[in-house]
This record gives C-alpha cells, sequence and structure tokens, in this order.
C-alpha cells in the first residue's frame, strides 16, 4: 500500500459576495476540515478584512493586493512554498500540518490556481489539491451567470458546489438555478448552506429546464472590475454615510458588485458588507484594538473612475454638513 | 404592527445599525432627516421626519409630499419627484463636467 503523504489542499473559490468567508468561518468553527488546518486568504484589494474573521485556524496566511490568480501569482506560491519548506522540516511521525484551505478572491478563477500549483516543480511534488469548492449566492447567481464570463468559470471549475443564501430564495427560483448550474458543470456535488449550516435542498422537480444563458464570447464593454480603497474620515457622521451608500447603491448597484469594510461607530466596529444592491445587517464585531483595516471600505465594481469614489463622499459630506 | 399608522417600525434596516437604545434610534432618525434635507434640497426636495410615524416625509418645494419607510425608498422616490436618480458619482454633482 502506498501512502500519499502530500499535504492536501482546498481550494474555496466563488464570486465576489457568494459567501466564501461566511461558509469557511462556519466549517472552521465545527472543524470540517479536520485538525491542522492553514488558512491562505487572497484579497485584492491592499486592504485585508477577512482576516479579522477567520479563527479556528492553526494558522493564517493573508496574501492582499493581488488576485492570485494572475497579479498575486509569485505570492501565492511563495507562500505555499513556505508553508511546504516548514511542513517537511517535521517528521512524518509528529504532528504537522495535514491540510491547506485556500480562500480566493472573489475575482479568482480557480483553474488559473490550479495551473499555477501543479505547474511550480516544488508546489506538485508537496500538495495535492484535494478538492474544489465554490460557492453559489442563490439570490444572485442566475443573473451574474447570464453577465459575468468569471461566474460560469469558476461553477465550470468546482467538484462541489455550496448554493448559499438558498433561504431567500424562492424554491422555483433555486430548482432552476440548480438545473442552470448543472449544464454548466454536470459532475459538481451541490448542497445548501445557510451561514455556513449545511440545509437539506428538495429533489428536483422531472422536467425543470434550465435558464438559458446568453453566449458571452466577446469582450466585455463595461471594462474589467476592478476595487477600490475608500479611507473614512476620523469622526465619520455614519448617518451621513450611510446616505452616501444607499444613494450610491440606489444609482449604481448593478456596476458596484461589492462593498466591504469595517466602519467605527459610537456603537463598536460595524462590518459592512454588500452585494450588489443588498446590503446585510451590519455585524458589530468585537473590540480588537487599533486595527489597520478599520475605516477603510473596498468597493469593487466598474463603470466609474475609481477616485470619484473619496471624492464623492467628502462632498456628500461637507454638503450634509452645511445648515439647510 | 397597527394598520393605521405602521407602528413600531419594521425593525432592522441597515442604516439604522449603531444605534442601541430607543433614544439613540430617535435622535439618529432626526439627525438623518436634517442631512438628508440639506442634500436633497439643491435637487429642490425636501425631507422631514417628524418621528411620530415611522417613515421619513419626502417632498418638493411646490408642496406634493409622500412618507416613504428607508433610505432605499427615498432615493427611489427622490428619483420619482427629480426625474432622474440622485447619482452620487455624477459627473455634475463632482463638479467636473
Amino acid at each position: 500500500m502506498t501512502t500519499d503523504t502530500r499535504l492536501r489542499l482546498t481550494l474555496l473559490g466563488g464570486y465576489l459576495g457568494s459567501g466564501k468567508t461566511t461558509w469557511l468561518r462556519h466549517q472552521l468553527h465545527v472543524g470540517g476540515f479536520g485538525p491542522r488546518v492553514h488558512v491562505v486568504v487572497n484579497e485584492a484589494a491592499e486592504t485585508p478584512v477577512d482576516d479579522a474573521l477567520l479563527v479556528g485556524a492553526v494558522g493564517m496566511t493573508l496574501l492582499a493586493g493581488g488576485c492570485c490568480c494572475c497579479a498575486g501569482r509569485v505570492d501565492l506560491v511563495a507562500a505555499l512554498r513556505g508553508l511546504c519548506d516548514a511542513r517537511s522540516r517535521v517528521s512524518a511521525d509528529e504532528v504537522r500540518l495535514e491540510r491547506i484551505v485556500l480562500e480566493t478572491s472573489g475575482l479568482a478563477d480557480p483553474a488559473a490556481i490550479v495551473d499555477a500549483i501543479q505547474s511550480d516543480p516544488v508546489l506538485v511534488n508537496h500538495i495535492v489539491i484535494d478538492e474544489t469548492i465554490v460557492a453559489v449566492d442563490a439570490l444572485h447567481a442566475l443573473a451574474q451567470l447570464a453577465t459575468e464570463p468569471l461566474g460560469r468559470r469558476q461553477v465550470g471549475a468546482a467538484d462541489r458546489i455550496v448554493l448559499t443564501k438558498t433561504g431567500a430564495c424562492t424554491p422555483g427560483a433555486l430548482a432552476m438555478l440548480r438545473a442552470t448550474l448543472a449544464t454548466l458543470n454536470g459532475h459538481a456535488s451541490m448542497a445548501g448552506a445557510e451561514l455556513g449550516v449545511e440545509v437539506a435542498m428538495a429533489e428536483l422537480p422531472a422536467g425543470l429546464v434550465a435558464a438559458v444563458l446568453p453566449d458571452l464570447t466577446g469582450e466585455d464593454a463595461r471594462g474589467p472590475i476592478l476595487p477600490t480603497q475608500v479611507v473614512l474620515p476620523d469622526g465619520l457622521d455614519w448617518s451621513a454615510f450611510t446616505l452616501w451608500l444607499s444613494a450610491l447603491l440606489y444609482a449604481r448597484g448593478d456596476d458596484l458588485v461589492r462593498v466591504k469594510g469595517v466602519v467605527r461607530t459610537p456603537a463598536g466596529r460595524l462590518l459592512l458588507q454588500t452585494v450588489r444592491k443588498v446590503v446585510q445587517s451590519p455585524e458589530i464585531l468585537p473590540d480588537q484594538g487599533e486595527n489597520r483595516s478599520d475605516d477603510v471600505i473596498v468597493f469593487i465594481g466598474r463603470g466609474y473612475r475609481p477616485d470619484d469614489l473619496g471624492r464623492s463622499l467628502t462632498r456628500f459630506l461637507s454638503g450634509a454638513a452645511r445648515p439647510a | 404592527m397597527c394598520n393605521a399608522c405602521g407602528n413600531p417600525a419594521v425593525p432592522g434596516h441597515w442604516t439604522e445599525a449603531g444605534a442601541a437604545t430607543p433614544g439613540d434610534r430617535l435622535r439618529a432618525r432626526f439627525h438623518r432627516a436634517r442631512v438628508l434635507d440639506a442634500i436633497l434640497r439643491p435637487y429642490g426636495l425636501t425631507a422631514h421626519d417628524g418621528g411620530v410615524v415611522p417613515g421619513i416625509q419626502v417632498g418638493t418645494m411646490a408642496g406634493a409630499s409622500s412618507i416613504v419607510q428607508n433610505l432605499s425608498e427615498v432615493w427611489a422616490e427622490a428619483e420619482r419627484l427629480n426625474g432622474t436618480p440622485i447619482d452620487p458619482l455624477d459627473p455634475r454633482y463632482l463638479n467636473d463636467d
């Protein structure tokens, strides 16, 4: 019998705001990946937010400032080599790292990451990619799949699809989405999850017709989706900020695919997250003293000049401060 | 919920996060309405929250007004009254067209 002693790697992908971190947080909490897991988180923006959320792993590496399927590829390979190197110094008889979970950025193509690992002469001998899990937002996926080639590539790369936010979706829409996903990727298993907890899904009705997705082979005229950071001013007026953000989401929600950040308010540190026009109820995070990523909001979208976001907020806040 | 006046309001619109006590919430409502009014005035619109019934009154200088439940609805109503959405990234708003 041969035993493969290589490190196992689970790749966790999924579109921006699909619920990857929420799902991962819960899996780490319940020990879904077993003991001795190291988490590698990649965020496309320079200011990480997710690192504050993941506890339960034995270690965490954060790769910020570039999506690791393209611009951040070198950093990813270096980080994984570092983990392999540290592990190879520990004898196989001792307690050592068993698994890496790599949470990709929402802009990553999982297939490109698999390629990066398998084409590296060191990593290919130390790491086995044993599963690619892709989170799919049941509420927004059909719209994304109709317009985003990346969303389709992510689904196509999955061994397992985790459908998130299923409770917010009607049974008919959910069934149609599942049928559509099956046409994009027939071999992946599918499971539902609400806030990371697995939920049972009904049998698919017979004769269900999948949605017809348009051909997306041409170049996207709307330009690439890019991250932009906006630093919030000291003593931010939360009310004025929510007015600005709600106006922005109302006017630009289709272009602004994701907004994420931690805002310091008198009530505590609020984790703010949006997906298109949907804003999640802000979660109050525990105080962790001075945190470098507080009061920085990351906007991921297109159809605007990145500099305009900060200028608009400044202008809005100064207009709000003027007496009527 | 009272079907005449709608009180108490549906809890938990995201913009209300951070105000824990009823007093804080009421103060936040008044403050938000004042700020919103200052923002809408250049568009010829007004906003008012009397604090008695849930909702925000959005109106025109000519006196037409309606009550909306939350900020997402405020912008939809402002678009209806203004003719176009109030877009914080509009070049005219940013003064650089």
